[in-house]
């Protein structure tokens, strides 16, 4: 009984202490910045939780952006800052955090988030203010395509479909076998499922696994049997392509960008080879007008950049190239006007005026194929029809 | 002690009222966020406090509110109330047909079922895309509107959710005071001694998952509202598992505890943020120290605190 | 329907069932133990795992030598949690919900802590033996899963063998079903629950050293393999380590089964529902009541 009162006495004072402690984080840093107020940036990206390997990346270019801009002056003289959060890949976080970089760092523009979800959140907070958004997700649900002043710098769900049923036509599979994600695998592969007649393409056997499944052998096992031409593979976890090369199939495996990164080519091991991506930056031989982007990335971390690092660096200067036309002090609606244009990015060239809010076009899609883990840049390139 | 107890309950009513307009507004948005998160609780806690039952399912009925309202008010453009109400119908019916069956189990399988139940239903968010949306979900939910008044500010929001929360604890203190709380704790506390008494334990625990269920529901169609989009991504095991630490981290059996809980799920993570890329083990670390140092969660500890300085005055 | 693609997923569906079972046999083993329903045991696969990553590429240790210390720091993170956090709590009567919240914020912490000072990067070991590849049936065997097959039957055989005839086993199984006679006739019943959790430990190591060459391991994984190796425990009566196993196997059988025979869109909702179908058919476990007793 002794025990039990002594535990019991260290309640309050634990108690005591968490209260001091949430005192004492809420209260908000008292220093602030003299000099120049800077232009504020806020940035919501999930750099913890299951979107982390989308967020670090994004963070990582984007931070970049920040550096080399401040470097060259920033906008109109101001210097840039950006704001970044973590929405803990948490839509929830993402509402508080928007509205605290909206209402209290009184930030001028917002970029985020990595994932779908969390964008849309956060849409509904920036749509009734008509404040610059610039998502690194993907077109979501309809209701974005009526939020004028969010842009999307990822690449549609259709345009990856096109990218993967050009390249499987041009190397003349016919029979295509199709492993995705129930996550935006089944919205890239509904798309695929709508284009393929116009390529004269069919899917023999089309299998499903869950976003983080850590094992797809049974699927990939169907999917052998069916014998195709080529795979398609969409998902964002190497397991899928590990499955059918340890099956040995040795069918070219073509997957969608979100499987471009040298983190999951790590985790397919052994099987990384005759696997092609539609995708936009191979950093070993980029495009001409991504040599700066590439050079100086590889300065700053000391390795090469992919699609997601392109893409936090394209936002930040996304927005830049709209306060530069609208002027720093121009009012949001002005800002939202000329966001909507045409923007030559690092990543891709964008027309933000286009129907899918991006204008990513197929001719942009750079083919690369991975012999024995390396990305070489394929000679391949999709023709606009 | 009573009168000291009123007095208590009545500072905390006038401080959930007065003190949020002084609040930063993203912090007005967590409290919506506490409320919306102790209504859902509020279920997992009577389940958990008064049948000694492990829900691990909750996120089921959050979901269905969050998509009937999701659903209804924008592809059919019906009117708010219609979510709720549908929603609540739906869960109500769904609770009453796995619930009767899984009921008869107790512990830790139980615990599994709910889990299982989990599970399967974020399954079918993701593969019925034509009513969920599925990975992109649904957005443009409207805002809420009293006649003409529209809820779209997080302090607006806030004083609804701040009613629904009121409401909800005052029927569960009444239940848990009726006869059904008492049987209900009977039948917790020895099995046995309450089927002798009469009392039909499925019968029972049933009702109260319907109830729960309901709770979660209606948390559901608030936040969908608040959020304005509904996405599985929000629907995961991890919300569930959130669901059931806010009774246990209060402390199960009290009602307080309840509000205690979802506080801290919401609040702390927020202010943890400030830490970067530290704050999600920090999160993990203060429920460990809640634990450890809190056997009767933090309603316990406060409770404690109060005892202590009330005998303190006392000479 | 052919043989191969039956082979094929029978074989798949075996691998990933010993996967569930080797995390539940470790759960059941603490939970035998010390009535903890540990929260937690996929993070200790997760740790054991890294550690070896780490030693093996980063460090450049034998592969044999890395394995053991990766086994060993499961047994350490074991005892440091029984030391650190459940004596205490035991001793101060805390409630039963108390310790699934207490593993629940470890595995958090655990988990963020991977992800902050190891990154996000999934990691794969290599196999056990060699990477020879065998046709059997028409299905494409590797040679580490015939090691993970043999392993996981030897470990359970010996686990059980460890609790019906060593005097640690027996002296750990007293202390756990009858703690006061235990004390009375001298058996340390501390000690014995700091041991239990350490096995739980090695064992929840053991278990992701031998997935990691089929199983790219990464911070979110941890959760994961808890809730599937929950499952296996409970369907074999959660305190018997063997249930637990045969109870993973079913498991990931049942998985395999509902790709083939049904739609790998419904893969979840098949298994899960007949989960709770079998459970509520055998409410004492797959092994009924001598489950729930037996060792």
């Amino acid at each position: 009984m002794t025990a039990k009162k002594t535990y019991h006495g260290r309640a309050p004072a634990a108690f005591a202490l968490i209260v001091a402690g949430v005192a004492f984080l809420s209260t908000p840093a008292a220093a602030q910045r003299s000099g120049a107020e800077p232009f504020k940036i806020g940035v919501i990206l999930a750099l913890t939780g299951a979107g982390a390997g989308l967020g670090i990346p994004e963070r990582s270019g984007a931070l970049l952006a920040e550096k080399i801009i401040n470097s060259k002056g920033g906008v109109n003289g101001t210097p840039i800052q950006l704001v970044i959060e973590d929405d803990g890949s948490n839509p929830d976080g993402a509402i508080s955090k928007a509205n605290s970089l909206i209402h209290r760092e009184k930030v001028s523009a917002l970029i985020g988030s990595s994932q779908t979800a969390s964008t849309v959140a956060i849409g509904g907070l920036t749509d009734p203010l008509k404040m610059p958004q610039v998502a690194l997700s993907g077109l979501g649900p309809a209701i974005e395509r009526d939020r004028k002043c969010v842009l999307h710098v990822a690449p549609s769900q259709a345009l990856n479909a096109k990218a993967i049923l050009e390249y499987a036509s041009s190397i003349g599979a016919k029979k295509l076998g199709a492993l995705y994600d129930s996550g935006y695998g089944t919205v890239v592969y509904n798309e695929l499922r709508k284009l393929s007649d116009a390529y004269g393409i069919a899917f023999v056997a089309t299998e499903k696994f869950e976003i983080s499944a850590t094992d797809t052998t049974t699927q990939a096992a169907k999917i052998r049997a069916a014998q195709p031409d080529a795979i398609v593979v969409v998902g964002v976890t190497g397991v899928p392509i590990r499955s059918l090369r340890q099956l040995q199939m040795k069918q070219t495996i073509i997957a969608a960008n979100g499987l471009a990164s040298y983190e999951t080519v790590k985790s397919m091991g052994d099987a990384a080879d005759n696997v092609v991506f539609p995708e936009f930056l191979v950093g070993e031989d980029p495009l001409p007008h991504q040599a700066e982007f590439v050079k100086l990335f590889h300065k700053e971390y000391g390795r090469f950049p992919k699609i997601l690092e392109a893409v936090g660096w394209d936002a930040v200067h996304v927005i830049l190239a709209a306060f530069k036309k609208a002027d720093v002090g121009a009012n949001n609606e002005k800002v939202c006007e000329a966001i909507r244009s045409t923007f030559k990015g690092d990543m891709t060239d964008y027309d933000f005026s286009a129907d899918d809010l991006n204008g990513i076009k197929l001719s942009n899609i750079v083919y690369s194929k991975l012999v024995a883990g390396q990305f070489t840049r394929l000679p391949f390139q999709a023709k606009e029809k | 002690m009573k009168a000291s107890r009123s007095l208590v309950i009545l500072l905390s009513i006038a401080v959930c009222v007065a003190l949020p307009p002084f609040l930063p507004r993203h912090f007005v948005d967590l409290l919506v966020f506490a409320g919306i998160y102790t209504v859902a609780g509020l279920g997992v806690g009577l389940l958990l406090g008064q049948c000694g039952i492990a829900n691990l399912g909750q996120i089921v009925f959050y979901a269905i509110g969050a998509y009937a309202t999701a659903y209804l008010t924008v592809y059919v453009q019906a009117p708010a109330m219609v979510g709720f109400v549908v929603g609540m119908l739906i869960s109500a019916a769904l609770a009453l047909t796995i619930g009767w069956p899984i009921l008869r189990l107790t512990g830790y399988f139980l615990a599994l079922a709910t889990l299982a139940m989990g599970i399967v239903a974020n399954a079918l968010f993701f593969e019925w895309d034509w009513l969920t949306g599925g990975t992109l979900g649904i957005g443009g939910i409207p805002k809420l509107q009293i006649f003409s008044f529209v809820l779209d500010t997080p302090l607006r929001f806030y004083y609804l959710v701040l009613g629904v929360v009121a409401i909800c604890l005052l029927l569960a203190h009444n239940l848990i005071r009726s006869r059904t709380g008492l049987a209900l704790r009977a039948m917790r506390d020895s099995q046995d001694a309450a089927i002798s008494l009469a009392v039909n334990p499925r019968a029972l625990r049933t009702r109260i998952f319907i109830l729960s269920a309901l709770l979660g529901s209606v948390a559901g169609s608030l936040f969908a509202h608040y959020g304005g989009f509904a996405n599985v991504q929000s629907f995961g095991i991890e919300k569930s598992i959130n669901f059931l630490l806010i009774p246990v981290l209060g402390g199960a059996t009290s009602l307080i505890g309840v509000v205690v809980g979802a506080l801290f799920i919401a609040v702390v993570p927020e202010l943890l943020s400030q830490f970067g890329g530290l704050h999600q083990i920090l999160f993990g670390v203060a429920l460990i120290g809640v634990v450890v140092l809190m056997p009767a969660g933090l309603t316990g500890a406060l409770a404690e605190v109060w005892r202590r300085s009330a005998e303190g005055a006392r000479p | 329907m052919n043989v191969g693609l039956l082979a094929q997923s029978l074989l798949a569906g075996i691998t990933n069932g010993l996967t569930y079972a080797l995390i539940g046999i470790g759960l059941a083993a603490i939970f035998k133990g010390s009535r903890v329903p540990n929260a937690m045991q996929g993070e200790f696969s997760v740790v054991g795992a890294i550690v070896v990553v780490l030693l093996l590429t980063g460090h450049g240790w034998p592969y044999w030598l890395a394995i053991l210390c990766g086994g060993l720091s499961g047994a350490i993170l074991g005892a440091f949690i029984e030391v650190a956090f459940i004596r205490y709590m035991i001793r101060n009567a805390a409630p039963e919900d108390s310790y699934l919240l207490l593993t629940i914020g470890i595995g958090l912490s655990i988990s963020a802590a991977v992800l902050y000072f190891f990154g996000r990067e999934s990691h794969l070991l290599p196999g056990f033996g060699s990477d020879n590849l065998y046709i059997i049936l028409d299905a494409v065997v590797r040679e580490h899963v015939i090691w993970l097959i043999a392993i996981s039957i030897l470990l359970t055989i010996g686990l059980r063998q460890f609790y019906r005839t060593t005097s640690v086993g027996l002296k750990m199984m007293a202390a756990s079903i009858d703690p006061v006679g235990a004390a009375s006739i001298g058996i340390d019943v501390t000690l014995m629950r700091t041991f239990t959790f350490m096995l739980g430990g090695a064992l929840g190591a053991a278990a992701g050293i031998l997935i990691t060459p089929i199983i790219p391991v990464d911070y979110m994984i941890g959760l994961q393999l808890t809730l599937k190796g929950f499952a296996a425990a409970i369907l074999g009566g959660l305190t018997n380590p063997l249930g637990a196993a045969i109870g993973g196997l079913v498991l990931g059988i049942i998985e395999a089964m509902a790709i083939v025979g049904v739609s790998s869109s419904y893969k979840d909702v098949i298994t899960f529902s007949l989960l709770i179908l079998i459970m509520i058919a055998m409410p004492q476990g797959l092994l009924g009541r001598a489950g729930r007793t037996g060792g």
